[in-house]
């Protein structure tokens, strides 16, 4: 699985009467956009706003960001399952549209909207906000759609999920016929385990929690191929598929999974220092024996399957999901793997002793080897100066100076590792 | 160049020569100068600072008249016009390290000047005063007397000379509950990649995470007469009645809550709330016995097998808890339910 990026670097973004590409230039049809979105009738009327890094503008309630990418070929599919149509993603060619990003802001009216589910960040365009995250250097296509009337909340960010990647796709296919700026390759061949020939290098595999189940899986949340994965078993996977649109979540950016920092850090040493071997993906189960079921079916396909030395593993959420990795991160151990985990903390315990900050399971001391990918109380703050502009609902109470922590403006710090931040004890 | 900073020290009974276990109960006294330990404390200041007073006074009296004994130590400190203080190394002596602890803390409260002290990671003194005090952390025996002192005036140093404190690791000190985000090198993704490659080549690495130190819970005995007893609900699920009137937090809760079951045979949806960032709380809303089981409470006590459900239920919102925050809420529901003959509970979390 051979996957080839035409990489087309954007520098701005306007509104004209047809979407096309031009030296640098993405310009879009903005009512040809609008008419695509708003067919889907959980949505009512879909604005759109664009936004050029640089602008003293904000962009409120940000719920997902999205690269804009297209694959090439006739016949070719985009995030399968999400937009219709099932097919093959991950090898071939993708076009991207670097420099660019589309944000959907969340637009439910009423205390729902405004609730930690649906919350979402900020975006700043310029200023200490803009320097944090990425999209504060993207130019945005930022997507401002209403729920229909009687649509449920759940409906609705499944709904603007759906937009946001509709829209990444529409803006991306006018570069498929244009030569690229740039190609980046990603290739796990020569596979190892096929190979002799190659030196000795530890085999790596990546385990991925994309889902908990904490909460109930939103009705046609396209999680998984278009699936919203409840029940899911932990899954090989291969490192092309995150990156080319097969999995959504709502706690990661689509853009980020797009762009995984650990895989693409695992590419950057594959066949230098280890050898990337697969992805499993898996959930973070709610109760005890099903936490033991997935962390056995996931150390038993590192370990028999994949033939990994070595596992990283990343969680889904908060504190509960930290149950399934230390779970898993022990078998992987006891069955001989070596592991390395990188955790966002949430609720430290500040009055714990120990020099450095902490998990929240405990007696799997060989499960040492433990990066922090800072806490989302820690701060630092960042003092955001007042905009002149606002894209957004709540825009009067945001129009102003805020102090926000870097952990607010979206995409600034992840699950997955992309934020150099980490917490320390003092 | 800074002034010469005056020091006050303060020894236990044994540090300050007055006697061993069996002058324990003397009361505080103060002399002139240092004293012991304290002539240690004066050689590694150098010019830096002068040890112009220690006080003694014997870890029973201090610890059986705790805020009493610090006001007193005060009182005869005062006069001397300390810039800091320092109080021990009490070393692993738990009521000496608790002592200093205290009269740290009073110092830094009373006085309003800085107090350093030192002792061994297991002294009870740490876990109860390391969020208050700069503690040094020391090694368990006078033998690590020195490197004990030079740590503290190591501490008192930055303190004073408005340095900034390096991380616990560096300056020796014990985490004083401080929690925060900074940069490092590279990021979290480069940095798990690279912290597996050293573990697979058996290189040394440095977690940067470690897992936390329960203590263990020891379990109660077992109710012999479960027929006669009295069982108590509690929960971590966030129930609360309408309207949340307690304010109790979705996520980070700072309190719990106490609500009667008095003529109660079951809990109705329209009575109550579920206030909890961490599950999908509709089925429980649904049906609050779901969470907090009082239908087949109601139903054992007419089955006489159990005496009584207890009056009332508690509740709180286990997300994202502080771990000593849910230690605290233990302790005060657990006082509560002892006084009133309560001999077994039913725990339900989410």
């Amino acid at each position: 699985m051979r996957l080839e990026l035409n990489v087309i670097n954007i520098k701005k973004v306007q509104f004209t009467k047809k979407t096309g590409i031009d030296k640098g230039m993405l310009s879009i049809n903005r009512e040809e956009l609008q008419k695509i979105l708003e067919e889907d009738t959980r949505l009512g009327s879909v604005d759109i706003e664009l936004a050029q890094p640089g602008e003293k503008c904000r962009i409120t309630r940000v719920f997902d960001a999205i690269e804009p990418r297209a694959r090439l070929g006739n016949g070719s599919v985009d995030f399968p399952g999400a937009l219709g149509k099932q097919g093959v993603v991950g090898d071939g060619k993708t076009c991207v549209l670097r420099g660019a990003a589309v944000l959907t802001s969340q637009c439910f009216t009423g205390a729902e909207g405004q609730s930690r589910r649906a919350a979402g960040g900020i975006v700043d365009m310029w200023g200490p906000g803009a320097e944090v995250g990425p999209y504060g250097g993207t130019c945005n296509v930022v997507l401002l759609p209403s729920p229909s009337q009687g649509t449920s909340l759940s409906d609705y960010l499944v709904a603007i999920k759906i937009a946001g990647l509709k829209t990444a796709v529409y803006l991306a296919k006018a570069g498929v016929d244009l030569t690229p700026n740039e190609t980046e390759v990603y290739d796990m061949e020569p596979f190892p385990l096929t190979r002799r020939d190659l030196p000795e290098l530890p085999r790596v595999a990546y385990i991925f929690q994309i889902f908990s189940n904490q909460q109930l899986p939103l009705p046609g949340d396209p999680v998984f191929y278009g699936d919203n994965i409840d029940g899911i078993v932990p899954t090989i996977i291969h490192p092309n598929e995150v990156f080319d649109g097969a999995i959504t979540t709502l706690s990661i950016d689509t853009y980020l999974l797009q762009n995984h920092p650990i895989l693409k850090e695992l590419y950057r040493n594959h066949g230098k220092s280890l050898y990337l071997v697969g992805v499993i993906i898996t959930n973070a189960p709610n109760n005890g024996p099903a936490i033991e079921r997935a962390a056995t079916i996931a150390a038993n396909q590192a370990k028999f399957i994949l033939r990994a030395d070595g596992v990283i593993l990343t969680k889904y959420g908060g504190g509960a999901p930290e149950m399934t990795m230390g779970a898993t991160a022990q078998k992987c151990e006891r069955l001989g793997i070596r592991t390395a985990l990188a955790i966002q903390h949430a609720g430290l315990d500040t009055a714990e002793i120990s020099l450095k900050p902490s998990t929240i399971f405990t007696d799997t001391p060989e499960v040492d080897a433990i990066v922090s990918l800072g806490t989302n109380v820690g701060g630092p703050d960042l003092t955001l100066p007042v905009p002149e502009r606002v894209i957004g609902m709540d825009s009067v109470q945001l129009a102003k100076e805020l102090v926000r922590q870097v952990s607010q403006i979206k995409g600034a710090t992840s699950l997955i590792g992309n934020s150099k931040l980490m917490t320390v004890r003092y | 160049m800074a002034k010469k900073l005056r020091v006050v020290h303060y020894l236990n009974q044994f540090f300050g020569g007055i006697g061993g276990e069996e002058k324990a109960n003397t009361g505080p006294q103060v002399f002139g100068g240092a004293i012991g330990p304290g002539r240690a404390i004066q050689k590694a200041m150098g010019d830096h600072g002068e040890v112009v007073a220690t006080a003694v006074c014997g870890d029973n009296y201090f610890g059986e008249k705790m805020e009493q004994a610090a006001d007193e130590i005060i009182d005869l400190i005062r006069p001397y016009k300390p810039d800091i203080v320092i109080a021990g190394p009490a070393f692993e002596a738990g009521r000496y390290g608790v002592a200093c602890g205290a009269i740290c803390k009073a110092v830094q409260e009373k006085l309003g000047i800085r107090a350093v002290t030192g002792m061994y990671e297991e002294n009870p003194g740490v876990e109860i005063y390391h969020k208050d005090v700069w503690i040094i952390q020391t090694g368990d025996s006078i033998r690590s007397m020195n490197e004990a002192i030079t740590r503290m005036v190591n501490l008192v140093t930055k303190l004073t000379d408005g340095e900034k404190m390096g991380k616990p690791s560096e300056d020796n000190y014990f985490p004083r509950g401080i929690v925060v985000n900074e940069e490092a090198d590279r990021t979290g993704a480069e940095r798990v990649v690279d912290m597996l490659l050293k573990k697979l080549r058996g290189e040394p690495f440095e977690s940067e995470v470690v897992q936390p130190k329960h203590l263990p819970v020891v379990p109660a005995s077992r109710i012999t007469n479960i027929e006669s007893a009295i069982i108590a609900l509690v929960t971590d699920g966030g129930l609360v009645p309408i309207g949340n009137p307690d304010k109790i937090e979705a996520s980070n809760a700072t309190k719990f809550g106490e609500y009667s079951l008095s003529g109660i045979q079951t809990l109705n949806s329209a009575d109550y709330d579920v206030n909890h960032g961490g599950y999908d709380t509709a089925l429980v809303k649904q049906n609050p016995n779901r969470l907090v089981p009082v239908d087949a409470m109601r139903q054992m006590e007419k089955d006489k097998v159990i005496g009584k459900l207890y009056e009332k239920f508690y509740a709180t919102a286990g997300v994202s808890t502080r771990a000593e925050m849910a230690r605290k809420f233990g302790q005060a529901i657990a006082a509560e339910l002892i006084a009133a003959g309560v001999s077994g509970v039913i725990l339900t979390s989410t």
